[in-house]
Parts: structure tokens; C-alpha cells; sequence
């Protein structure tokens, strides 16, 4: 799939620009601070409906608009998918904010060939894959990290699942105050039966998804590793749920892992009343990566992060490819400045299967003539873009 | 700065404190009523005042009604089958039901549904009252029509287990596609559970 059209309405630097998108490579060179990134995070929105810099998303509405009645950032873009175009369109209305950065709720108003629809509805439809020099945070921070990206790629892919993941955060939260009522003031326990169900309901779907997808991923993934360090290193990444704290341990059937699943969170009723929160579940699932047996958080190098990174990327592509035979387009945000000759010949190797990716530089001798002859380069300067060639 | 005379600061703040009125529409609102008649505000502020008055909850169904009334209109009608009860969340909710004319039972207002977030329990609302209506009377069917909401289900699966055992059978309105709406329009959630509560043609 790729993109036709893009126009941005005071988002982040950008108070209005549109470009219209070749097929294959686009390069987009400028000195920092100038939109480049920002650029790749607003075609990244219209696959996860959320920034891939930040978990606020009322920071992409642009500092002067903030000081409008009501300030309205908006993302059009007009892209082809299995040889259909289709038109998406984002509104995020800051409501109740002030002029200061970062303040005020971000209205969410999601167009999906002209009909409303809300997030959990709306994804999937357009789909991206980011890869960014900050993902080393995946492997280096919390588990939340690791869920976060679980979650936007699963949700792009997989139906259902954002909203099992909605209905699951929602009935979560209801649980938790549940808990933490019948903590202080106590009452009947059994008002935690509904909550137990829907939380077994939809979370298991989310457990198998996960492990399913982290499965096809690895096995996508560890090939590409294999070629790119030399037949040195064997990569795999694993899922671990909170569940069973193994992903061996899990009942391979969904209706087995629904009972086992339910009959914990019953069982747990004491605990987490005592606790006030909810112990087990898709909320404390984490990732590990491995290479050669170990845990790259703790015995990795930067070099090996990097290229596991960039593995983990590439078998993501494949995925994504595999599972709704589009290929999507791919984003590389200042990647290739990080990566020795050979894994960068590897990676540009690889995105020639793509029909379309953005990548940013601040340096254009990163490349090859022949492959900036392939492309186009679009200068970014102040929040301005110029297609130089 | 200069703010609004006191009167009018008074009626704009009392304005914005009811549900769905910003700052600027009770502005218009109070500016509206300054420059109309005095029969305007008169007959606003005279209904206001009828308004708690004049209004009070049947003992029975725990609908609102005429103060001075024994029981509701519906509670005391010979009309009514006394022996199917609806279970609805809110007066308002009474009244679109009597709308559709369909149904000929009783009712009960629950007044809320059980909120762990607002930390609204069994105790908040009128289901011991609930209880005890359908213990001692003559009752053969509850319907419980709370929203279908993540709470209202919660509430209905709460209050048919407490149900349970009562001899009376328990049924929940279906929840299905809007009529007129279009499948392709449909969330998935509403598609999954029309799909569930299909019926036989
Ligand atoms: N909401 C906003 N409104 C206006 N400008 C913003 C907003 N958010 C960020 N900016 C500005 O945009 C610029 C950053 O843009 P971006 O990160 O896309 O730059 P870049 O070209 O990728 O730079 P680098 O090469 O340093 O990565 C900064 O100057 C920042 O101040
Ligand atoms: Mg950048
Ligand atoms: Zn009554």
C-alpha cells in the first residue's frame, strides 16, 4: 500500500503543507529541528491514531494554533490500497486547553472514506511500520514500552484487537476501583463476577494474538538476523504472560486458556482485594529479546540492539505483509546514520520490496547515488517542503 | 478586569453547573433572560420552584410523580399486568418506554446502575427495594432494562443472580443493530452482539 496524498494542518511545525507521494523512496533531508520527524510521526497517526514520540498526543498541535478559539490539527491523506484509493482523515480538536504546550484533551474525529468511525474501528486500515533510533527504549525501559509496541502493531493487524485492548483497559480500570472499594468499605464480592468475565473474555484474545504474533514475527524476524551478522547470532524474541509467566505454559486452545484464565482471576478474588488492583493479566505481560541465549537488556552491546532492531523490523514488515498481503509503508527515522556499511546495504537491499518508504537524513553522502537516483529527495526547512528532486 | 455584575455572575455560575452548558452558553442564556420581559423569567423562576415541590418518588416503582399522589400514575392503574416488572436505570428511561406503548407491566427505577468508579454500590441504589418487590409480590417475569452499557450489564448481571431462586424469570432486552442503521456502519461490538442475540426467523 502507499500513500497518494498527505495534507497537515497545523501540526506540530507544519501550520500547512500538502505533498502528493511517489510510489518507492522518498528521502527528506534537512538540518535538525526542521519537521522532518515530525513528517514521519503524522503518516505513522493514520496507522496507530497515536505518536510514536509520545504517549500525549496533545503535543502535535502546532504552538500558534493553540492560541485559536478552537484549535484544530489536522491529517488528510488520500492512499491506494490493493489498487483502490481510499481517503483517511484525522481532526484532533484540543479542547480546553491553553496556549501552553502540552495542556488540554485531545478530541479525537477519525473519517474513513468520509464516514466517522472511532479509533478501535478505524485501524487497520492503513498500515506503517516505524523504525526509529529511540527504539532502543523497547529493549532498554519498562514493560510498558515493550506492551506499547505490542499493541499499536498488533492493533494495525489483527482484527479485533483494538478493541478487545479498549474494552480490556476499560474493564480493567472498573475492576481495579472495584477492588479497591470492596478493600475499604468491603460488600459483596460477587459484584466482581462481570468484571472477571469480561476481563477473561477479551484478554484472552489478546494473550493468544500476542503469542501467535511474537511467534511469526521470531521466526520472520531470526532469518534476517542470521544473514545480517555474518551466521553468527541467533535472534528470537519471546513473549512472557503474566499469566503463566511462560509462554510454553500456555493452553494452546483458546476456550482451555479462557477457563484457566477466568478460574485465576476468580481464585485471585482475596489477593487483589487486599491489593486493590489486578494482579494477572495482558496489563503485566512483557517481552524479552535474546540473542544467542542471551537477554539483550542485559548482555547486549549497542551494535547488537541496533542490528536486532533492525531485524525485528524487517520480520515486522514480512508480517504485516503476510497476514493482509499489503505491504506497508515504512517509515526509518535517521537510522541508517547508526549502522555499519554492511547492515545499511542490507536494509536498503530490503526496502526495495517495498512500494513506498519515508526515510529522514541530515546527511545525503549516507547514500548511494544510484540509490538517491531511485528516489525522490524532498528538502524540509521550518516546517516548509521542497521537492528538490 | 471587570467581571459581570453580581446577579448576573450568579445566574451565568448557576447555569454552567448543569450538565452539557459551557461557560459561553450560560452567558447567552442569562443575556437572554436580562433583555427578555419579566414574564420570562418570572415563569422560568416560578417553575423551578414548582419544580421539587411539586415532585416526589412513588413508594412503589420509585418513578417520579405528582407530590401528593399514594402511588404513580402506572403503580396505581388497574390497567396494568402486575405481574412483569421493568428494571430501568432512570425516570426518564420510564418514559421512553411508555412511548413505544408496548409494554404493559410495572416498572422500577434502580436510579443508577453500580459504578466502580463513582464508587456507586448495591446500597446506593434502590435494589433491596427491587428485592423485595418481586419476594412478596405476584411477580413472573423481570425485565431488566438497564443501558447496555459496561455498567449496565455489570447492574443486570448483578441483580439476576440476586434474582435468582425468586421463581420469577429473568430476561435482559436484546441489544442489536440500530433499526434503519447499516451493517457497514456498525461497530464491531454492536455487530457481535446482534450476531449473539440473533433469533430464529
Ligand atoms: N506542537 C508544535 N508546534 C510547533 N512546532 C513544534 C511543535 N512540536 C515540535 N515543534 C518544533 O518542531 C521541530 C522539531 O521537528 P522534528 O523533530 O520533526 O525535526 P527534525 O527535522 O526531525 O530534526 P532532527 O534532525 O533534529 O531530528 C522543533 O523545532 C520543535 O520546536
Ligand atoms: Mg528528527
Ligand atoms: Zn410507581
Amino acid at each position: 500500500m502507499r500513500l497518494t496524498r498527505l495534507s497537515l494542518t497545523n501540526y506540530r511545525a507544519f501550520a500547512q503543507v500538502e505533498v502528493v507521494l511517489p510510489r518507492g523512496v522518498v528521502v527528506l533531508v534537512g538540518d535538525n529541528a526542521q519537521g522532518k520527524t515530525s513528517l514521519l510521526e503524522s503518516v505513522f497517526f493514520l496507522a496507530a491514531f497515536t505518536s510514536f514520540q509520545t504517549s500525549q498526543d496533545n503535543q502535535v498541535v502546532n504552538f500558534t494554533a493553540r492560541g485559536d478559539d478552537i484549535p484544530v490539527t489536522r491529517i488528510v491523506a488520500e492512499y491506494e490500497r490493493a489498487e483502490k484509493q481510499h481517503k483517511l482523515e484525522i481532526r484532533l480538536i484540543l479542547q480546553g486547553g491553553s496556549a501552553e504546550y502540552g495542556t488540554g484533551r485531545l478530541r479525537k474525529e477519525i473519517l474513513l472514506d468520509g464516514i466517522k468511525k472511532n479509533a478501535a474501528a478505524a485501524v487497520g486500515h492503513f498500515n506503517a511500520v516505524v523504525f526509529i533510533p529511540q527504539m532502543s527504549r523497547y529493549i532498554d525501559n519498562g514493560p510498558e514500552e515493550r506492551r506499547r509496541y505490542l499493541n499499536l502493531t498488533l492493533a494495525q493487524i489483527v482484527p479485533g484487537y483494538a478493541d478487545d485492548l479498549t474494552r480490556y483497559t476499560r474493564g480493567l480500570i472498573r475492576r481495579n476501583a472495584l477492588l479497591k472499594q470492596l478493600q475499604e468499605q468491603g460488600g459483596d464480592a460477587g459484584m466482581l463476577d462481570y468484571w472477571d468475565e469480561l476481563l477473561a473474555d477479551c484478554g484472552s484474545r489478546l494473550i493468544s494474538a500476542r503469542d501467535a504474533a511474537v511467534r511469526e514475527i521470531t521466526a520472520l524476524a531470526s532469518p534476517v538476523h542470521f544473514t545480517l551478522t555474518g551466521m553468527e547470532e541467533n535472534f528470537s524474541m519471546q513473549y512472557l504472560p503474566a499469566l503463566t509467566q511462560v509462554e510454553a505454559d500456555l493452553p494452546g486452545d483458546i476456550n482451555e486458556l479462557h477457563a484457566s484464565y477466568l478460574a485465576r482471576l476468580r481464585g485471585n478474588h482475596r489477593v487483589d482485594i487486599a491489593r486493590g488492583t489486578t494482579s494477572i493479566g495482558p496489563h503485566r505481560d512483557d517481552l524479552r529479546f535474546v540473542v544467542n541465549g542471551n537477554n539483550l537488556a542485559d548482555f547486549g552491546s549497542r551494535g547488537q540492539v541496533r542490528t536486532a532492531l533492525q531485524s525485528l523490523k524487517l520480520g515486522e514488515l514480512q508480517w504485516m505483509k503476510e497476514r493482509t498481503g499489503e505491504m506497508p509503508v515504512m517509515l526509518l527515522d535517521e537510522t541508517l546514520a547508526e549502522l555499519d556499511e554492511h547492515r545499511r546495504a542490507g536494509l536498503l537491499e530490503s526496502l526495495a520490496e517495498c512500494e513506498q518508504v519515508l526515510l529522514t537524513t541530515t546527511d545525503l553522502d549516507l547514500f548511494t547515488p544510484d540509490f538517491l537516483r531511485s528516489g525522490q529527495i524532498w528538502q524540509v526547512r521550518a516546517g516548509e517542503i521542497e521537492i528538490s528532486k | 478586569m471587570a467581571g459581570l455584575p453580581e446577579p448576573l455572575q450568579d445566574l451565568v455560575d448557576a447555569f454552567s453547573r448543569l450538565p452539557g452548558i459551557g461557560p459561553k452558553t450560560a452567558s447567552r442564556l442569562a443575556f437572554y433572560l436580562l433583555n427578555s420581559p419579566d414574564e420570562v423569567s418570572h415563569g422560568l423562576s416560578s417553575a423551578l420552584e414548582g419544580l421539587k415541590a411539586g415532585i416526589t418518588l412513588c413508594p412503589e416503582c420509585f418513578n417520579i410523580t405528582l407530590a401528593g399522589r399514594e402511588r404513580c400514575e402506572i403503580c396505581s392503574s388497574s390497567q396494568r399486568d402486575t405481574a412483569s416488572l421493568c428494571v430501568v436505570e432512570k425516570p426518564l428511561d420510564v418514559l421512553v418506554l411508555e412511548k413505544t406503548g408496548a409494554f404493559t407491566g410495572r416498572y422500577h427505577v434502580l436510579h443508577g446502575v453500580l459504578s466502580p468508579i463513582e464508587g456507586i454500590g448495591p446500597n446506593d441504589l434502590r435494589i433491596r427495594e427491587l428485592l423485595d418487590r418481586v419476594r412478596n409480590g405476584d411477580i413472573h417475569e423481570v425485565i431488566l432494562a438497564t443501558n447496555p452499557s459496561m455498567e449496565g450489564d455489570a447492574t443486570a448481571q448483578y441483580l439476576q443472580k440476586q434474582l435468582a431462586g425468586s421463581g420469577a424469570r429473568v430476561t435482559r432486552l436484546a441489544r442489536g443493530l440500530p433499526v434503519g442503521g447499516e451493517l457497514e456502519y456498525a461497530d464491531q461490538n454492536t455487530l457481535l452482539r446482534a450476531l449473539a442475540g440473533r433469533q430464529e426467523l
